[in-house]
């Protein structure tokens, strides 16, 4: 392959440039990849059989997280996702907590045909040390209705069952 | 006419036909697979895989496609001229295989001769020419008739494109047929077990001016101007569907085999051994039995490469392994081999081997070269392949003559 490199080629001389195109060789060079090209391993990925590895930062559909040990709802409703959010898809609706300290949520709802995956949400949360609402690793967000894009705060919480793929 | 010439010369030939124009389509139902197969690998993809196992119930899903799909005419298309035109170009190309030989000897069923070719005519190669080029008017009453300028476009490329290349690949097979003294197809491969030599040795020129030709003929890749998908859409066959664009699939793909079946026969020495006349590989005739094992071996080498990842090396090893193996049983006359020679079937064990070469070579083309623009297409064909094939003529001529006078 190496032959038909432009700076080969630059040095060569009249007759051996004739040779080269007489005989055709860039033509059979091109033969010759495609032919070894048949018997290297596939880099094709059989999409619902086979996925793909994720990132550990891979940006799939935001969601609510409990607290991993106390099992609590992380989230304060201190409203700065909704806030810091571009596309303006999370609404949340919270109401005063009985014993008059803090707020706690009533509603909490992401609207994912207008999400971009951005993330933004996810740099104010207050909560510590995990933020309470985070970008998943879900992406098979496919759906018959608009209705069903617009994620409540129990699939937020639990996340959307995974389809099975059957043969 | 007596009984038996009765049904030696008119019942057999008719069940040949219907024989041949049954085979062909599912050949190239699997041919079609192949082709995406191939391409899918040189690809570095997967191809086919979803329709059975590794794709292989594919073509029978594309047929039931094509079969069920509504037939849809152009409002404004001239309906007979619509409906005549894949059956004008389907025609020709099946025809075609009326003078391909498979093997060389006729053979005995329940008493009657069945010759291995269904006519052998004795211009079979200039009947050859003339009914590929028939072919054409298909196309062009398809690409006009249509009344849409994507087809007009690729109807009128088509038909420049065949007009020019018919000429180098007439003048290609001049030189073969000089050397074989007849235009017989079986003849020809006659001529050239006489010879001791496949005329690929004394024709080389002739044999690329003559593929180069015919692929360009075939309308494939690179010279697939009349259905070139980036600017024509798909050029002449733009408005057919269903069984009327499966028809005219057919046509191309039974003209790549009419095709490859000519070179094989022209240049490769049809249904012949490699090296016919040297005794000492006469174990070749029995080739489908010792190239059953280098077969196989590359073939579990190759699964064992894609399986590892290993790239080239599984596959020359199960190459390797498996020819040494059938080397050995043929050479040791294992199973009395040498004594078990069956010509009908080492004809069409090879005839099929190099018919299936080129036709891979058809799909490598494919996989591997971009298409010509329509200025250097003319300027291949008049330009270079018309004096190099007139070329070859001559030259084979004198060469001829020089010999033959003392």
């Amino acid at each position: 392959v190496t032959v038909v490199r432009s700076a080969a080629r630059r040095g060569a001389s009249p007759i051996v440039e004739a040779l080269r195109s007489i005989l055709l060789l860039e033509l059979w060079v091109g033969l010759w990849v495609t032919l070894k090209n048949q018997f290297r391993p596939h880099i094709t990925v059989e999409y619902p059989k086979e996925t793909v590895e994720l990132s550990p930062r891979f940006r799939g559909v935001p969601r609510l997280r409990f607290h991993p040990e106390t099992g609590e709802e992380l989230c304060i409703a201190c409203h700065l996702c909704e806030t810091v959010c571009p596309d303006d898809c999370i609404h949340i609706v919270s109401e005063k907590k009985p014993d008059g300290k803090g707020k706690r949520l009533v509603s909490f709802e992401i609207n994912y045909e207008r999400c971009c995956f951005c993330g933004l949400c996810v740099d104010p949360c207050p909560t510590k040390p995990l933020t309470a609402i985070y970008m998943s690793h879900d992406y098979e967000m496919a759906d018959y209705k608009r209705e069903g894009f617009v994620a409540p705060l129990r699939t937020l919480l639990d996340g959307i069952e995974p389809k099975e793929y059957k043969e | 006419m007596d009984q038996k010439a009765l049904i030696e010369q008119v019942v057999i030939p008719i069940a040949q036909v219907v024989v041949a124009v049954a085979v062909v389509p599912l050949v190239i139902l699997y041919l079609q697979l192949v082709e995406r197969k191939i391409l899918g690998f040189m690809q570095v993809r997967l191809a086919p895989r979803r329709v059975g196992w590794h794709g292989l119930l594919q073509p029978v899903a594309d047929a039931v496609k094509l079969l069920t799909k509504e037939d849809t005419i152009p409002a404004k298309a001239d309906r007979f001229l619509f409906t005549l035109a894949p059956i004008v170009t389907v025609a020709p190309a099946l025809a075609a295989l009326a003078v391909i030989p498979i093997a060389g000897t006729p053979f005995h069923l329940f008493g009657y001769e069945v010759r291995p070719w269904i006519t052998d005519l004795n211009i079979g190669i200039v009947y050859l020419l003339a009914v590929s080029s028939l072919g054409i008017y298909g196309i062009i009453l398809g690409g006009w008739s249509s009344n849409s300028k994507y087809s007009m476009l690729g109807a009128l490329r088509s038909s420049a494109q065949m007009i020019s290349y018919e000429v180098p690949l007439g003048f290609a097979l001049i030189g073969v047929m000089m050397l074989a003294g007849s235009a017989s197809t079986v003849r020809i491969v006659e001529a050239q077990q006489a010879s001791g030599w496949w005329y690929i040795l004394p024709q080389i020129v002739g044999f690329f001016c003559y593929f180069i030709s015919a692929v360009a003929e075939t309308n494939r890749v690179p010279f697939d101007l009349p259905e070139a998908e980036s600017e024509l859409v798909a050029g002449f066959h733009t408005e057919y569907s269903g069984m009327k664009f499966a028809l005219f699939f057919l046509a191309e793909y039974t003209n790549m085999i009419v095709v490859s079946s000519i070179v094989t026969i022209a240049f490769f020495g049809g249904w012949l051994r490699p090296f016919p006349n040297v005794e000492g590989l006469a174990w070749l005739e029995n080739g489908w039995v010792p190239l059953a094992p280098l077969v196989l071996g590359g073939f579990a080498g190759w699964l064992a490469g894609r399986r590892l990842g290993g790239g080239l090396n599984p596959l020359i090893v199960g190459l390797l392994l498996g020819g040494l193996l059938g080397f050995g049983i043929a050479a040791a006359d294992v199973f009395g081999l040498a004594s078990m020679r069956v010509p009908l079937l080492s004809g069409a064990f090879w005839f099929t081997l190099k018919v299936s070469f080129f036709l891979f070579v058809y799909i490598w083309f494919r996989g591997t070269y971009p298409r010509y623009r329509y200025d250097q297409l003319m300027q291949l064909g008049w330009k270079w392949l018309i004096p190099l094939s007139v070329g070859n003529v001559i030259v084979t001529g004198l060469v001829m003559l020089l010999r033959e006078t003392p």
